[in-house]
């Protein structure tokens, strides 16, 4: 049976008919067609479904949807500005060469944007624990690091 | 994927209703261990009982000693102002645990009572002697940690049973406890976990506490290596017989993530580094 759910993605609510036993990124790609949103391992282990839920990343993967009711998420969709450019954040993973394949870029991001949301300016022991539970399998991990350094600074140097 | 209803209880006497109610049901807490069991058809449950939205379950108190909500995510043991300063030892079990997302929805009781021989969090609760509450249709009792655990995957929690609260005696302010961990890398579980509490005077062992993790069917108590160093001084001959000890006091196996004789070395290595760590700091 379906019902309806609603919350706020990338800013505006949404409301949606959902089954129980879906997970948060079954709505997300197959119901929303925000196919940024990856599904990797489908079991918290490679963080590519990295979504932020009212301000902090989660695998979606492991998230059942109806958790999700009047909750703020936010996903990689949300991070693009006006007139189709890229965020600052995004925008120092292409200048640091921090996407080979790009299969884990969106979770990733996520996992960078939530600790410089709460972290302006974090230490690399900072940011690789925050990555932690991101893998990429093209082992770029040294550009990702950089990537989120630059963006560290860009951020604040913008605001 | 098999389907199953979802349910969000506002209170516990309502999930405990539901329980009872809906035959096939379990609950669920952050899910980390349960999502993942339904992908691999572990678990064929008809209906999802989740917990998250009971805001009794989730509140921490400290006032000497400590209680925690079972619904606490690890996340927030972490975060919060005094519970660190109180039992240092549950925070640094708290950061060890898989990736910040896991730590975000992940509950501490979830992490019991999943009852794997992993679980971190069972670690520096089995040195603090903590007790859970756990709650059914009639009845409230308390049991201790140790007497939680019955084996893999099993704890002596009946069926309608939730675990409400984790509560801590007023620690020891002399004792000294830490927590080691031995994974690949951070994100895995544990091929062998130490933690230990020692109340020394001068070289002299007091009071002695050691829980293992993955090294037997449960998080276990190494009682003959506390017995064996309390009321002993912690010389250099007394520390490598209590590693030695340590080593034939587990009984681990041999899977994917290591092997039974490399459990043993390691649980030793953890002991005799807890007592030198305990030594030094007890000379300070």
């Amino acid at each position: 049976m379906r019902r309806e759910i609603s919350f706020f993605l990338n800013g505006s609510e949404v409301k949606v008919a959902a089954m129980d036993h879906m997970r948060l990124i079954d709505i997300l790609r197959d119901t929303l067609n925000l196919t940024g949103t990856k599904e990797g391992c489908g079991e918290g282990e490679c963080g590519a479904c990295t979504v932020i839920v009212d301000g902090q990343a989660v695998n979606s993967c492991l998230y059942p949807v109806f958790e999700v009711e009047g909750k703020k998420v936010v996903t990689i969709e949300g991070l693009q500005e006006p007139e189709n450019r890229l965020s600052l954040l995004q925008q120092a993973f292409v200048n640091s060469g921090a996407i080979q394949c790009g299969f884990c870029t969106p979770g990733m991001i996520l996992s960078a944007k939530a600790l410089l949301d709460s972290n302006p300016n974090p230490t690399e022991a900072q940011i690789r624990d925050a990555l932690q539970g991101n893998l990429c399998r093209c082992t770029g991990y040294v550009q990702i690091i950089e990537a989120v350094k630059k963006a560290a600074i860009n951020i604040r140097d913008s605001e | 994927m098999r389907r199953y209803s979802y349910h969000k209880p506002q209170t516990i006497e309502d999930a405990l209703r539901l329980k009872n109610e809906k035959t096939g049901a379990v609950y669920i807490a952050g899910g980390t261990d349960v999502m993942v069991q339904i992908k691999d058809r572990e678990l064929r449950p008809s209906a999802m009982i989740s917990l998250r939205n009971i805001p009794d379950l989730a509140r921490i108190k400290v006032n000497g000693g400590a209680r925690i909500g079972a619904l606490t995510t690890i996340a927030d043991i972490i975060r919060h102002p005094t519970l660190g300063q109180a039992f240092p030892v549950l925070m640094e079990a708290a950061r060890r645990i898989g990736s910040v997302q896991i730590r975000n929805v992940a509950t501490i009781g979830g992490n019991l009572c999943n009852c794997s021989p992993c679980a971190d969090m069972a670690l520096p609760l089995l040195v603090l002697e903590a007790k859970v509450r756990l709650r059914g249709s009639d009845t409230t009792r308390e049991v201790s940690i140790e007497d939680f655990f019955q084996g893999p995957g099993e704890s002596c929690l009946l069926a309608d049973e939730i675990m409400t609260d984790i509560l801590l005696d007023r620690s020891d302010e002399n004792a000294v406890a830490v927590f080691m961990k031995k994974g690949r890398v951070q994100m895995d579980l544990a091929v062998a976990s130490v933690a230990a509490l020692l109340d020394m005077e001068g070289d002299l062992c007091r009071k002695a506490r050691i829980a293992a993790g993955s090294v037997a069917p449960v998080p276990l108590r190494l009682r003959a290596v506390e017995e064996k160093l309390e009321g002993s001084i912690l010389s250099e001959k007394m520390i490598r017989k209590a590693q030695e000890l340590s080593k034939n006091s587990v009984s681990p196996i041999t899977d994917i993530r290591s092997t039974e004789d490399y459990r043993r070395q390691v649980v030793g290595v953890f002991v005799k580094r807890s007592l030198e760590k305990a030594l030094t700091w007890s000379q300070q």
